[in-house]
């Protein structure tokens, strides 16, 4: 999938950027805070619906107006040609738009035009809590599977309703089982779908990660990541349900001194190794950064694989985390990479000498103070 | 836009609380009605004020009506044995109008929502168990619920009540409407009827 051009009207320190982009490698430089990270999340709004960088769409509205709008047209294979706009407004909300009709639901944009991200933020992939790791393994499965978005979104509700009866449950201290009986059986019907499906990716997943770790770092460690849940290494819908409801019930206690459902989906994890050392407990902080970053070029690959059309590829600040000779590794594989991918970057001189035999793959833009102007 | 008239300003706050309706729409509506005759602003008035006065709620099944029982209720039509449950009156005109379905109703007027503090007690539930146990002698119950979380907790919960007093519960098929272009579905109904497809 290409964008090939975007328009963005008061959207974080951009008044108005109206712009087309190459279909291969584009490089954005440009001092700190001059708005590079603000186009990449505006190509991130068309594609998920959302910031990367900002949890509410308010901080995303230019400073002292009342809304904004991001446009993009995209070029793909199945679709030939197709807009995608999302605009929001304080006080009546966030609308995203196909061809200038409005979705009726958030989830109906995921998968249109499949996204990677690479950020700084990644780090807490690998050495934060398992929250983060399973938002990712949710947006690599969610832009492939409509049904495991659908899915996913029923069971946070079921879960949520759950966990109403439960703090609720002096209420009806006979009753209980009554009333938690039909989200039961949903939640362990949905929840073992979801469980599912998370285990037959990750072992899909699995020869990708090896991939693209060893192309970063050479043949050295061999990264897994293991998946940690109720059914783990089970892909009969089947025996995760039973074991799913078998645990269920042997939580149960517990879960009414805690008032909120204890067991299922929403608490699983992944644990990565390094050979046989886990990363998390004893990684060093390269072997983190490198994990990271493979675990997204993996997503790149895996989509490659799955996907009709190839996904835009976001890298915003990955270079200046990285040794020349990573970068420069980096910089080699977008240049071979069959699609299109941005790159944000402060130094252009960091990348600058790694482009030079490419120059026909490449269009280079510099961003200051909000404003984007192509370098010939 | 500031309004200049208290009375204008209440009437915009007054439709601005309708579903679906913003303060914008709200603003248009009022001075359109401004531009209207009285008679016509009357019987708008008027019409609004007799929907609370004069509609009830049939006492068999719970749907709106202008008197009790409601008229599919009394009729003799219907087949007795077998009662469509729905959430909100609306669905009952749904059913209607395509003609198909002969039997009777039960609007439960929601449903089971703990986050919203709806439990079985809240809704037409305990109601709908009195009409089986008052011999109305139905065999089939028919859930014509939405498929979401909500809809389908209200329908495990029915059904494990009535199946003891040996009524049988189906449910309605989802899948993609009649008369839908495929394109204009979304993916997650599309592929659940892939799952659920049927022989040529
Ligand atoms: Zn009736």
């Amino acid at each position: 999938m290409i964008n090939t051009s975007l328009s963005l009207t008061n959207f974080r320190n951009h008044h108005q950027t109206d712009t087309v982009w190459g279909e291969h490698v584009n490089i954005i430089t440009g001092p700190n805070g001059a708005g590079k990270t603000n186009l990449l999340d505006a190509i991130h709004y068309l594609c998920m619906g959302r910031s990367f960088s900002s949890n509410s769409d308010q901080y995303v509205v230019r400073l002292g107006e009342r809304s904004f709008l991001v446009k993009g047209m995209f070029q793909g294979t199945i679709r030939s040609s197709f807009e995608v706009a999302c605009s929001y407004q304080r006080g009546e909300g966030k609308r995203l738009m196909v061809n200038e009709s409005p979705l009726e639901r958030h989830a109906e944009l995921i998968g249109l035009v499949p996204v990677v991200l690479v950020s700084p933020e990644d780090k807490k992939l690998t050495g934060e809590g398992p929250a983060e790791r399973r938002s990712f393994i949710d947006a690599l499965i969610s832009q492939t599977s409509p049904v495991y978005l659908n899915d996913l979104i029923r069971y946070r509700k079921i879960i949520r309703q759950r966990n109403r009866l439960l703090t609720d449950l002096h209420h009806y201290p006979h009753q209980l089982d009554d009333m938690l009986e039909p989200w039961d059986r949903q939640l362990t019907e949905t929840g073992s779908r979801i469980v599912m499906k998370r285990n037959i990716v990750i072992r899909q997943f699995q020869s990708w990660l090896e991939k693209a770790h060893e192309q970063l770092t050479g043949t050295e460690l061999k990264p897994t990541m293991t998946y940690k849940s109720i059914g783990e290494n089970d892909t009969s819908e089947e025996r995760i349900r039973e074991s799913y409801t078998f645990q269920l019930r042997a939580s149960s206690v517990k879960e009414r001194e805690r008032q909120q459902t204890i067991t299922g989906p929403h608490r699983d994890d992944l644990i990565f190794f390094l050979n046989d050392m886990e990363l998390r407990k004893f990684g060093s902080q390269g072997q983190h950064r490198i994990f990271a970053l493979a675990l997204k070029i993996a997503q790149l690959y895996y989509y490659r694989d799955v996907l009709e059309d190839l996904p835009v590829f976001l890298l915003d600040d990955v270079f200046g985390d990285l040794d020349p000779h990573k970068t420069e590794i980096v910089m080699n594989m977008l240049l071979k990479h069959p699609g299109q991918s941005f790159i944000t970057a402060a130094h252009p001189d960091k990348i600058s000498g790694l482009t030079g035999g490419d120059s026909d793959r490449v269009s280079n833009y510099r961003v200051s103070g909000g404003k984007l102007e192509q370098v010939r | 836009m500031q309004l200049i008239s208290e009375t204008l300003e209440q009437a915009v706050e007054q439709l601005a609380r309708l579903p679906g309706m913003g303060r914008k729409s709200a603003q248009r509506i009022a001075m359109y009605l401004l531009k209207q005759n009285d008679d016509q602003v009357f019987r708008l008035s008027k019409a609004i004020s007799d929907l609370k006065k004069n509609i009830l709620y049939c006492s068999v099944c719970y749907n709106i009506t202008d008197s009790d029982p409601c008229p599919i209720c009394r009729s003799e039509k219907r087949n007795t044995g077998i009662v469509c449950i729905v959430e909100e009156p609306r669905d009952v005109y749904v059913v209607e109008r395509t003609n198909e379905f002969t039997g009777r109703y039960h609007v439960l007027g929601g449903v089971i929502s703990p986050l919203q503090n709806i439990g079985p007690n809240e809704i037409r539930i305990n109601e709908l168990i009195q009409r089986i146990r008052d011999g109305e002698e139905i065999r089939e119950l028919i859930l014509a619920l939405n498929p979401d979380a909500e809809g389908e907790a209200t329908g495990y919960y029915i059904n494990k009540l009535v199946h003891v007093m040996g009524v049988n519960v189906t449910r309605i098929a989802h899948g993609i409407p009649m008369g839908t272009e495929l394109e204009f579905i979304d993916d997650a109904t599309l592929t659940r009827a892939f799952a659920g497809r049927q022989r040529f």
